[in-house]
């Protein structure tokens, strides 16, 4: 895709997202994505944008992919969280095997319940699915979209990993810290029908968490403008000692070294060569770590009502800390970029 | 120089420990997080163990300190029931005291302190809530905002502007204790805090209010002087706060890391040492610059710059832990206590003076101090 193509497609997510998202983002907190956003995603053909056309998904290619992430996440992370699960988790994990399953992802249909965190805990120790005949059953540890029609798990005492299409319960629970509005629970798991869709599965969810380098950087660099906008506009109408904030040195710089720092990052990322191991990986370190210093001092300039979900400002700073334990291995990916620098295996001690 | 602690104040923490070891757990802290309930419960138990004796601010400082370790909203609702004491305490009328401070005293009413509103909180001379005299009464308009014990707090010390002096925005404010059960006095509860979610926090609208005039603080136009002396001495105790907060998710660190040796799960990597290093570093000069201040304070000779250093400094400690806990922890952090860790902590550099504001008058004071020296 074109840089222009680019600006349009960012243009088309910023109009859906302002009519769509922008006065529900609260509610998407509280409730989740309810039906109709899922499928007024998938009419924009957002929500299946990486899934194949023939499975009624839109195909487009990488770069307009990461742009709709990154303009979603301005809006609502956890809208673009799930855009960035169905297509760079759900679907590559399911792929071929499950023709249905996927047309019913790309159409906003149903959702799949997954939890990632036996990868990311490193201990592969959540999840244990007892086999009693054809049958499978056992309880999943936090996972997202936990009222999904389906659900992918990794059973530990087999090591594979599964699709399930039917037999699954969602068990709500605390909202927890980060991407509240993906609705994160916990399942139960009583199935007699579903699909082994990798005999290693840790492998297989370990390939695919590493493969999110340029998704968690769009998201990262869409949260961080997500929290600048807002503290930006905030601090030209907001006035201590009878000036605007904007016009006090450290607040002004402050934000204006942190949005710099999002245009230069933004501007690697829109042109980013996706064979580039070192170039995504690097993205993806600087796009975090900056997520997480903007929305802290997004939150900061805005005071008390930063403190208050209302304002809209500390979901960004949560969803920051979040990106970074629930879609990254951060130990990992230091090693890995050691590894990228060194040109042999580094920092591991 | 000794930097022990005398054998009441070691034993103040050891009680506030076994408070906190007894009456808070992660599942109770959990819940009033979720629910955003004030626990009343709670705080009435900490009278009754005794840990609350605001006659004693080093034995509050420790259990502050120690029972934010253990949970900052829990902690915090249990310890802020005498919040504003001080104004009346240092400036209030014998029948003031009398009649206010004594019921807060004991457990069985509430306070509050209410300055902030909603056109601002960093610019304390910039209130806008006005008192006029009427009938030997003054009626109070106006609105605060952010109030902790807003909806639950008996009465509050209320910072209310009493007359306009060309070019002097710092003249003219006043402090009253406001009764909540006045006519014309409304409270909304605000909801959907990032954190410290068990401790109540409303806004306050004043429509007419009709306040005795004997509720008068000290001296009318004085209010100003009377709340910077009165945040001189609570920031050392948000100070405690976030200390707490630190200490206890460097606790959950060491736990956390100590489980994984044992169960031969990881090697301990030296950024993670580092990192826990760090920290302890941080809460250990935390501690050294609120005692130091406190014990200035205490002795009556307040240093308003050690104090803004050492609240604009473990605030800052508090965020730092806790984003590191949450870092080194990863997926067990985010299920556990330290995700809450990390939203309580936000606040501290918020309240009671933002962490600009700190630096502010940290500097301002270091100028003054300069210029008196090399006049
Ligand atoms: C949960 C909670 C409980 C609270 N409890 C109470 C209470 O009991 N009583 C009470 O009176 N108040 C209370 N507050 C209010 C709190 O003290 C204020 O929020 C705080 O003082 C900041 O004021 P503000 O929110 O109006 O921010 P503002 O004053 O509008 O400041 C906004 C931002 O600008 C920065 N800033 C301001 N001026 C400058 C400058 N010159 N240079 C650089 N930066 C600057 C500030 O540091 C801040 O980051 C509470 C707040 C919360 C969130």
């Amino acid at each position: 895709m074109s840089m222009e193509e680019q600006d349009l497609l960012r243009s088309a997510v910023k109009e859906f997202a302002q009519k769509s998202i922008q006065d529900k983002a609260l509610k998407i907190e509280h409730e989740g994505v309810d039906k109709a956003l899922l499928q007024s995603l998938a009419s924009q053909g957002f929500l299946g944008a990486r899934i194949p056309e023939k499975y009624g998904g839109s195909g487009i290619d990488l770069h307009g992919y990461l742009t709709i992430v990154n303009e979603l996440a301005t809006f609502s992370p956890s809208v673009a969280a799930l855009v960035m699960l169905v297509n760079s988790v759900h679907a590559p994990l399911i792929g071929d095997s499950e023709p249905e399953v996927m047309k019913k992802l790309a159409s906003g249909e149903a959702t799949v319940s997954t939890s990632l965190s036996d990868v990311l805990e490193g201990n592969f120790s959540a999840t244990s699915l007892k086999k009693n005949g054809s049958n499978l059953k056992g309880a999943v540890n936090l996972s997202s979209l936990y009222r999904g029609e389906y659900a992918i798990a990794l059973n530990r005492d087999d090591g594979h990993l599964y699709l399930f299409k039917d037999g699954v319960k969602g068990v709500e629970e605390d909202s927890g810290l980060s991407f509240r509005g993906l609705s994160n629970g916990s399942l139960e798991i009583d199935s007699s029908d579903y699909t082994v869709l990798s005999e290693k599965g840790e492998d297989a969810l370990k390939a695919v968490v590493d493969n999110l380098d340029l998704e968690v950087a769009a998201l990262a660099l869409g949260t961080a403008k997500g929290a600048l906008d807002k503290a930006i506009d905030y601090v030209k109408v907001r006035k201590t000692f009878e000036r605007p904030l904007k016009d006090y040195g450290p607040v002004a710089s402050a934000l204006s070294r942190h949005m710099a720092e999002y245009l230069a990052l933004s501007s690697y990322l829109e042109s980013v060569d996706e064979n580039d191991s070192r170039a995504k990986l690097t993205l993806k370190v600087l796009s975090v770590d900056l997520a997480k210093r903007a929305t802290k001092a997004a939150l900061q300039y805005h005071g008390g009502y930063g403190y208050i979900e209302d304002t809209g400002v500390e979901k960004f700073y949560r969803d920051a800390m979040g990106l970074s334990i629930l879609f990254q291995r951060p130990h990992h990916d230091s090693m890995r970029l050691s590894k990228e620098i060194f040109g042999e295996k580094s920092g591991y001690l | 120089m000794d930097f022990d602690f005398p054998e009441d104040i070691v034993n103040a923490r050891k009680k506030a420990q076994e408070f906190a070891r007894k009456e808070i757990n992660s599942e109770m802290a959990k819940k009033y997080d979720r629910l955003e309930k004030f626990p009343e419960e709670l705080r009435k138990k900490a009278f009754e163990y005794g840990i609350i004796d605001y006659q004693n601010p080093w034995s509050m400082l420790v259990t502050i300190e120690e029972l934010c370790r253990a949970d900052a909203g829990l902690g915090i609702s249990a310890t802020v029931s005498l919040f504003g004491a001080e104004v009346i305490m240092l400036f209030g009328s014998d029948e003031q005291k009398q009649k206010y401070l004594s019921m807060v005293q004991n457990g069985d009413k509430i306070m509050g302190l209410a300055v902030t509103e909603p056109g601002g909180g960093s610019d304390v001379a910039g209130i806008t809530t006005r008192a006029v005299e009427k009938d030997g009464k003054y009626i109070v308009n106006g609105a605060k905002m952010f109030i902790t014990n807003g909806t639950i707090a008996d009465f509050f010390v209320m910072l209310i502007r009493t007359e306009e002096v060309e070019g002097k925005r710092h003249h003219g404010l006043s402090a009253f204790i406001v009764d909540s059960d006045l006519p014309g006095f409304t409270k909304n509860k605000l909801s959907g805090k990032l954190g410290v979610r068990a401790t109540n926090t409303a806004e306050l609208i004043l429509d007419n209010v009709p306040v005795p005039k004997e509720n008068l603080i000290g001296e009318p136009g004085k209010g100003f002087y009377y709340i910077m002396t009165f945040f001189n001495i609570s920031r050392a105790y948000v100070a405690a706060q976030a200390i707490g907060i630190a200490q206890g998710a460097l606790d959950r660190i060491l736990e956390h890391l100590n489980r994984l040796t044992k169960e031969g799960k990881t090697a301990l990597a030296e950024e993670v040492q580092f990192l826990a290093s760090d920290i302890a570093t941080r809460i250990e000069a935390s501690r050294l610059l609120a005692y130091k201040a406190a014990s200035y304070l205490f002795q009556f000779r307040p240093n308003p710059t050690l104090t803004s250093m050492a609240k604009a400094y473990a605030s800052e400690t508090a965020t730092f832990a806790a984003e590191k806990a949450l870092e080194i922890t990863g997926y067990s952090g985010i299920t556990g206590d330290l995700e809450r860790f990390f939203r309580d902590s936000k606040i501290m550099e918020i309240w009671e003076g933002t962490s600009e504001i700190e630096k502010l008058i940290i500097a301002r004071n270091l100028l003054k101090e300069y210029a008196e020296v090399n006049q």
